[in-house]
């Protein structure tokens, strides 16, 4: 993979270029829809910083199963579905505020775990293709949740609130209000800057989970996952259980991913029952590769550069897109197209790059056999 | 088999850990809307009168300012519910405050307070009730979840 | 049947009969057959419902069918589709605006969405070509960003038939469209049985045979055998003198067109033209489909497109029915979801499936 090739001034410039092309691309989209969009500074930072709180805890979900070789974890949606289980339970308990949102936290364990579990078995029994089998495990607990949603809350798990039961008698709302913890995170200790409110408390919690997520990465299981994110073959000579390794990452990921799904939740300030976690997967994973992360390869940094970058596009984007053409909607589509194309561009680089690297492989042990008859 | 007889006490310790903080949240976060009544109470044959005014205090802040037969509420977390109430008996007497003490019913998600009842010193279950709300308006319109997911999300 | 597992021990009766045909197969053929047996207890016509069946497996059946040359190359499930089904809503609206009516917008349909598809499929031949071995997750989101551009071409894209646009601007594709006076039950209503209340479209259903018979007549051909031993042994191939690539893009490019042909035969049978974000999960439904007739990854004939299909949509319209009526939830949509995905899951987790 890495060129011997002398670094020329030109050529670092090249592949700098190369190596940051989609968060290139998107500063570039932003420098362009910011001005047309004719949103104030003021109006944007105060936007951004809402957005900071609200997702990066559900995007650094995604940085573990990474490490461990396993790429983009469509399943974290599995975690968000948990969260929101716990949080339409506590909420038909009527637990409020901190506590509320504690107590949601400390529900969603079991269910992420269980999940998590059963997400990392099957990736599993599908190596080499935990992506794609990932995405659809997303989709098949998305018809569990909705069993369990729709038709076994009210006769099986007691619901006792008519304000979140649906008037047949069981099932939840397509919407379940949250008023009772909205922003109870984000206003506990919040300070303003300049007419900007910092939810300090939710990015205390950030900043805990980034220096826990540095700290993972030195313990022995971190390293382990590490050495299983390089070479499975290699790892498994050197003693390491492989197949538990991979589990213990997609079950801290899906635990983590039901946490920010109730800490974005919370912001939220109501649940769209059936179609909150439909999308959140994509737009986590959309904004990381925007960061500049790749399929193998993802650090905090990313993380936060992927938030503004990509939450800077989805505010602009309608507005612009309305002051260009007239219509809002075309707005609305590029966002969609743009976090879609930035998977696609990524996930055809990443591939590309891995069979390049297996080719140079072949021809490596070609030479070195061809020197060997020599 | 030490070290593994170790790491599950560890284990055993976190979950109970965990156990022990949800059972503290479910005590002091349990949330309860309580209205307060300045309306005439009937009690075993007797009649408690409302009064002028009442002013529902919570330490400095003014929760509710109640003329008769008014109904005024607030949100409390926890169980332990203290507030005051400052009774004016007419227009420009002295104000006399009283306070509100009450161990909330944890069953209960709405609790109404009959003021004037409270005031004359009437046992507990003469002043307290529960609240129980209309079925809310429309709520039959509302249909099941839509099949096709919201593609194009407008915020998140 | 296919076998959808190398059975290495030879095991006997009922266990190898479970083992060939696979335990999911055998529960969602199960569960249909409880269905067909419930519903005339429920109240439900039973021809009714087999019309139905036989209605929705003459709509899907060609969409399914699409799966087949990418599976057969080693490309994969075509999770792609929507690129193909776009290409057809192209041709679709294109021969609407044109003027054409009646039977003739059909075959204008076609004939227009025939160029797209090579086009779209080219490319995405070319692109499936760079990144083998990570096909299935590719193709996923090369569909999703083709739906979302599209939706802003149908917005931007000077059409201007008064049918099709939004009445109040005057601009923009509707979300909807309908095909009548253009290519409503074109097909369905040639050579249509009906006896009752049970009738065949038997146009769509001979439509349907000759392309299937066109593939199987492919499949049988020098080219469709090379196609086949690309998939099964790609290293075996290249040695034999084979272009891999080239046949790979043929494969692509054949499931494209057939995708375009599918959709409109859906529309002509619908009666609706679907547009925007419609087409986003319609590749889900045909893998299912094709999988449940019992393809896998790697395999996958003309026999599992018209079983499966039919399963599937034996499923899809009769447990809203009948479940209804007997335990009184409409749990259609969960099921369907359930069972759909479950079935990908099944063949994805799949030892044998190579490495995709």
């Amino acid at each position: 993979m890495k060129k011997q090739s002398q670094a020329s001034g030109a050529g670092a410039v090249a592949r700098f270029l190369r190596q940051n092309s989609v968060p290139l691309m998107f500063i570039i989209i932003c420098a362009v829809l910011i001005p047309i969009s004719g949103f104030s500074a003021g109006y944007l930072i105060n936007e951004i910083v809402t957005r900071m709180g609200r997702n990066i805890f559900l995007i650094l979900s995604l940085l573990i199963p990474i490490t461990a070789g396993m790429g983009l974890n469509f399943g974290m949606t599995l975690g968000a579905m948990a969260g929101e289980i716990a949080l339409i339970l506590v909420s038909d308990w009527q637990i409020w505020g901190i506590p509320g949102i504690v107590l949601a936290m400390i529900v969603s364990i079991p269910i992420s775990v269980g999940l998590g579990l059963l997400c990392g078995k099957i990736l599993n029994m599908a190596k080499g293709r935990e992506m794609v089998t990932s995405y659809i495990t997303s989709f098949f607990i998305g018809g569990v949740y909705m069993l369990v949603v729709l038709y076994m809350m009210g006769p099986i798990i007691p619901i006792a609130h008519s304000s979140i039961k649906l008037p047949r008698g069981y099932g939840i709302r397509n919407t379940v209000s949250l008023l009772s913890m909205r922003q109870s995170l984000d206003n506990l200790l919040a300070i303003r800057v300049l007419g900007v409110k910092i939810p300090t408390l939710t990015f205390l919690i950030i900043g805990l989970m980034c220096l826990g997520i540095v700290w993972f990465g030195k313990t022995k299981l971190g390293q382990d996952m590490r050495a299983v994110g390089q070479d499975i073959q290699v790892a498994r000579d050197a003693g390491i259980d492989v197949e538990r390794t991979r589990l213990i990452s997609i079950i801290i990921s899906t635990v983590l991913a039901g946490f920010g799904m109730i800490i974005y939740l919370q912001n939220m300030g109501n649940l769209s029952t059936y179609s909150s976690h439909t999308q959140i997967g994509m737009f986590c994973i959309a904004a990381l590769l925007v960061g500049g992360a790749s399929v193998e390869k993802a650090s905090i940094g990313n993380v936060f550069l992927g938030v503004i970058l990509f939450h800077l596009m989805f505010i602009v984007a309608p507005q612009a897109g309305a002051k260009i053409t007239g219509d809002s909607m075309i707005g609305e589509y590029f966002r969609v197209f743009a976090s879609y194309g930035v998977i696609t561009i990524a996930l055809i680089m990443y591939e590309t790059r891995k069979r390049k690297a297996k080719l140079m492989a072949g021809r490596q042990l070609q030479l070195a056999q061809s020197e060997d008859v020599k | 088999m030490n070290r593994k007889k170790r790491a599950l006490l560890y284990r055993l310790g976190a979950v109970a850990l965990l156990i022990v903080i949800s059972a503290a949240m479910l005590w002091v976060g349990r949330g309860h809307t309580v209205y307060f009544d300045n309306k005439t109470l009937e009690y075993e044959g007797q009649s408690y009168p409302s009064f002028y005014r009442m002013t529902v205090k919570d330490g400095d802040a003014t929760v509710a300012k109640l003329a008769k037969r008014e109904r005024g509420m607030a949100d409390w977390m926890g169980q332990h519910f203290e507030m005051q109430v400052e009774v004016l008996t007419e227009k420009g007497a002295e104000p006399v405050v009283y306070p509100i003490k009450l161990e909330l019913p944890y069953g209960m998600d709405g609790i109404v307070v009959n003021l004037p009842g409270m005031v004359a010193g009437l046992p507990q279950q003469a002043w307290v009730s529960e609240f129980i709300p209309s079925e809310p308006q429309g709520a039959q319109e509302e249909e099941l979840p839509p099949t096709e997911e919201d593609l194009v999300p407008t915020d998140i | 049947m296919s076998q959808t597992e190398k059975t290495l021990k030879p095991v006997s009766g009922f266990s190898a009969f479970v083992q060939n045909f696979g335990l999911p197969r055998l529960i969602i053929a199960g569960f249909l057959l409880l269905l067909f047996i419930a519903a005339p207890f429920v109240g439900s016509n039973f021809f009714t419902q087999l019309t139905n069946t036989i209605n929705r497996f003459s709509w899907n059946a060609i969409l399914v069918l699409s799966m087949v040359p990418m599976v057969h190359s080693g490309c994969g499930l075509n999770f792609g589709l929507p690129l193909g089904i776009v290409s057809g809503l192209l041709g679709a609206t294109i021969s609407m605006e044109l003027g054409f009516t009646g039977g003739l917008s059909f075959l204008m349909a076609i004939l227009i969405a025939t160029p797209f598809a090579l086009i779209f499929g080219y490319g995405y031949g070319h692109l499936l070509n760079r990144i083998k071995g990570g096909e299935m997750m590719i193709a996923t989101y090369v569909g999703f960003s083709a739906v979302s551009f599209m939706c802003i071409a149908w917005l931007l894209l000077p059409y201007r038939s008064p049918n099709m646009v939004w009445g109040l601007s005057g601009k923009g594709l509707r979300t909807t469209i309908t095909v009548e006076g253009y290519y409503d039950k074109i097909l369905a209503n040639f050579l249509k049985i009906e006896i009752g209340s049970f009738s065949i479209p038997v146009g769509t259903l001979l439509f349907f045979a000759l392309l299937a018979f066109l593939m199987w007549a492919f499949l049988h051909t020098k080219a469709g055998t090379a196609m086949t031993a690309v998939g099964s042994n790609p290293t075996f191939a290249r040695a034999s003198g084979i272009n891999v690539d080239k046949v790979r893009l043929q494969s692509v490019i054949m499931s494209t067109w057939l995708g375009a042909v599918g959709i409109l035969v859906y529309q002509q049978g619908f009666g609706f033209i679907q547009l925007y974000m419609a087409p986003f999960y319609m590749a889900l439904p045909a893998i299912s489909a094709i999988l449940i007739g019992g393809a896998s990854v790697n395999k996958a004939s003309i026999t599992n497109v018209i079983i499966g299909t039919f399963l599937f949509q034996g499923i899809v319209t009769m447990t809203p029915t009948v479940m209804n009526n007997i335990i009184r939830m409409d749990m259609s949509e969960v099921i369907r979801v359930i069972v759909s995905q479950g079935m990908i899951l099944y063949a994805l987790t799949r030892k044998q499936g190579g490495s995709k």
